[in-house]
């Protein structure tokens, strides 16, 4: 993910200004906050089984992710999946082979945090997916989708406009084929064969980066307590192949002291535990913000589309006429 | 002064488009041609039929080009048989709306993904320099969370068509077989109301379509036999909406039995939400949303200054 992101995340080029873009955008956002109109606010969908299908590892981590939605789902009893469709062999600075391992090895205990037990890794080349073909792509997912037969799906928004990185652009149109395509049986009938039934998710969140205009406007909040953001945060920490970065904090502390300036709660820590703990704050900090902007204390936002939302003629008449049997 | 002067050039350019397009075959005819594009036998009747019902109505003579064969959407039929039993009823549909021909690509539902969007172009660009269409109905492309891929991949094809269809560069073999070049004077972008965001006015007000909503109040029983006559669909559709609500202990008295009545039943109910929804907040009492591109659309705003 790194890889096409702004100067902020890129750590090893301006790390005091990746801090300082980050806390100006936090002001920005908070004052923002005040106008903002509130969503409204989302509860969990009922069922038993959550999938998120991601390009890359850290995808449902960072500020924009799954990660408090995923924890206070698997609180309520889900159990999770969580799909990596690249490699990652990009993303970090000790070669392809060597990223792609510890990406994945730091992915597992990074979901273990929020109640993920289960990695699938599909392999596909870390920023080399156009020449993915999506077919194939699709074809995965459908098999995964029968397979495990989710309730809820978690993907970056196959609508959203301008995110840059093209792996998410194409995960997300495969991950969109496949979740229109995975409950018709005429589709890869093959997979019957294996006992597998066509299914639909009847639930799904989409997701994309929240500063990049108006593409993707999220429908919907989901509170979060202080114990699902501090898994998520430390769901953010675990990535350390990327995340941790302890030149950054270094630079920080050096930047502040030349002012006469210095955080106290970061005085005693090595500049790597002073790293971990303003990459958790700067989780708080968000979830804060989307509470905050929602009315909440803590918040992720998402645009869900619930279970009859694709017969938009029909979803009235089902809902309000559906029966217990 | 200026005022005037800006209506007369605008006047004039319209005519001008008007005596391109009057010197096809079909309006030699004075009948004037609305060609529908569709990714699917349903897509477009429940988006545009009441519209294009009425426009057939007052005369004009229609064609529908129909991309996939729509060889997935039933329960418990091979895929061959779908897209044999849907193809007939398509064709009954489109017959109940008024159009004078159907044509079926054949592409198979849910794979133009990896079909190459220039030859889909050139497919739907060979329709428009054949049937020379005044009005052309496309599925719109920039409609957000349309589940049915189909349509987008069909609505960009078709919206590239409209453009190359004008210009003798594209296909010029066309051309040796007397298919010359046409500028199609009125778009609309049509799509079932899954975009929230479908009313807001795009950017600027000329070269890009704005929202529009019809009346369709008096072809709507026509736009409801229409989708009715989708049997393998329809059927499809209230098994599938079974299924999921069974699946989770729950029934809908409505199909509790599935049978042509019950089926009918939910086509009536979704067509007439379908027309609450696109009127809402307009004069109509049923109606049909789209983004529009008529003529004055396409003159470039330098010269309407």
């Amino acid at each position: 993910m790194r890889g096409y992101e702004l100067t902020i995340y890129d750590k090893a080029a301006r790390p005091v200004w990746g801090i300082g873009l980050r806390l100006a955008a936090f002001c920005a956002f908070t004052c923002l906050a005040g106008i903002a109109q509130r969503l409204p606010v989302g509860t969990i969908p009922p069922g038993n089984r959550l999938m998120i299908i991601e390009a890359h590892h850290d995808d449902h981590t960072w500020q924009w992710g799954f990660g408090g939605l995923a924890a206070r789902m698997t609180d309520q009893g889900y159990e999770g999946i969580l799909v990596r469709v690249s490699n990652d062999e990009k993303d970090g600075d000790d070669g392809y082979p060597h990223n792609d391992m510890v990406n994945l090895r730091e992915c597992k205990a990074a979901v273990a945090h929020i109640g993920i037990d289960s990695v699938i890794s599909l392999n596909w080349r870390n920023d080399y997916m156009d020449s993915t073909p999506l077919q194939e792509l699709r074809a995965q997912l459908i098999l995964l989708i029968r397979k495990y037969r989710p309730d809820v799906l978690m993907a970056y928004d196959p609508w959203g406009h301008y995110d840059r990185n093209p792996d998410h652009r194409k995960v997300s149109r495969a991950v969109a084929e496949a979740y229109w395509m995975a409950g018709y049986a005429n589709v890869h009938p093959e997979h019957l064969r294996l006992g597998l039934k066509p299914h639909r998710v009847p639930h799904i969140y989409f997701t994309q980066r929240g500063d990049y205009g108006k593409g993707h406007e999220p429908n919907v909040a989901v509170a979060h307590d202080a114990s699902h953001v501090r898994r998520k945060a430390n769901a953010m920490v675990a990535h350390r192949n990327i995340y941790h970065q302890p030149q950054t904090a270094r630079s920080i502390r050096d930047e502040l002291r030349k002012q006469g300036l210095h955080v106290p709660e970061l005085d005693g820590l090595s500049d790597g535990e002073a790293i971990d703990q303003i990459e958790k704050w700067y989780m708080y900090w968000s979830s804060e913000r989307y509470g905050r902007e929602n009315g909440l204390d803590y918040a992720e936002v998402f645009y869900q589309r619930a279970e009859w939302d694709h017969r938009p003629g029909l979803t009235e008449y089902v809902k309000n006429n559906a029966v217990s049997q | 002064m200026n005022f005037l002067k800006q209506r007369m050039t605008t006047t004039l350019l319209v005519a001008s488009l008007l005596l391109v397009f009057g010197s096809s075959p079909a309006a030699a005819a004075d009948k004037k041609v609305v060609l529908v594009i569709t990714a699917d036998a349903s897509d477009y009747i429940l988006a545009a039929g009441g519209t294009i019902a009425k426009m057939l109505d007052a005369g004009a003579e229609g064609y529908l080009v129909r991309v996939t064969n729509d060889d997935k959407d039933s329960w418990d039929l091979t895929p061959e048989e779908t897209a044999r039993r849907t193809r007939e009823e398509s064709e009954q549909a489109a017959k109940i709306l008024g159009f004078k021909e159907v044509e079926s690509l054949g592409y198979r539902a849910g794979e133009l993904g990896g079909v190459s969007p220039t030859e889909l172009r050139d497919r739907i660009l060979f329709y428009i320099r054949l049937y020379k269409p005044a009005v052309l109905f496309i599925p719109n492309p920039y409609a957000e969370y349309v589940e049915v891929l189909d349509r987008f991949y069909v609505g960009q094809a078709a919206e590239d068509a409209r453009r190359a269809a004008s210009l003798s560069n594209y296909q010029p073999p066309f051309a040796v077989v007397g298919l010359e070049t046409h500028v199609t004077p009125e778009l609309y972008y049509y799509a079932q109301p899954f975009d929230p965001r479908r009313r807001e006015a795009e950017s600027t007000a000329t070269f890009v379509p704005q929202p529009k909503a019809l009346d369709i109040a008096s072809t709507f029983d026509k736009k409801l036999r229409a989708a009715q006559a989708l049997k393998t669909i329809n059927h499809s559709t209230a098994m599938r909406i079974k299924d999921r609500l069974e699946s989770t202990d729950r029934r809908l008295p409505l199909l509790d039995e599935i049978n042509e009545e019950s089926v009918n039943r939910l086509v009536e109910i979704n067509i007439h939400k379908l027309a609450e929804i696109a009127a809402k907040d307009t004069e109509h009492s049923q109606a049909e949303e789209f983004h529009y591109a008529g003529v004055e659309y396409q003159i470039p705003s330098k010269y309407l200054q």
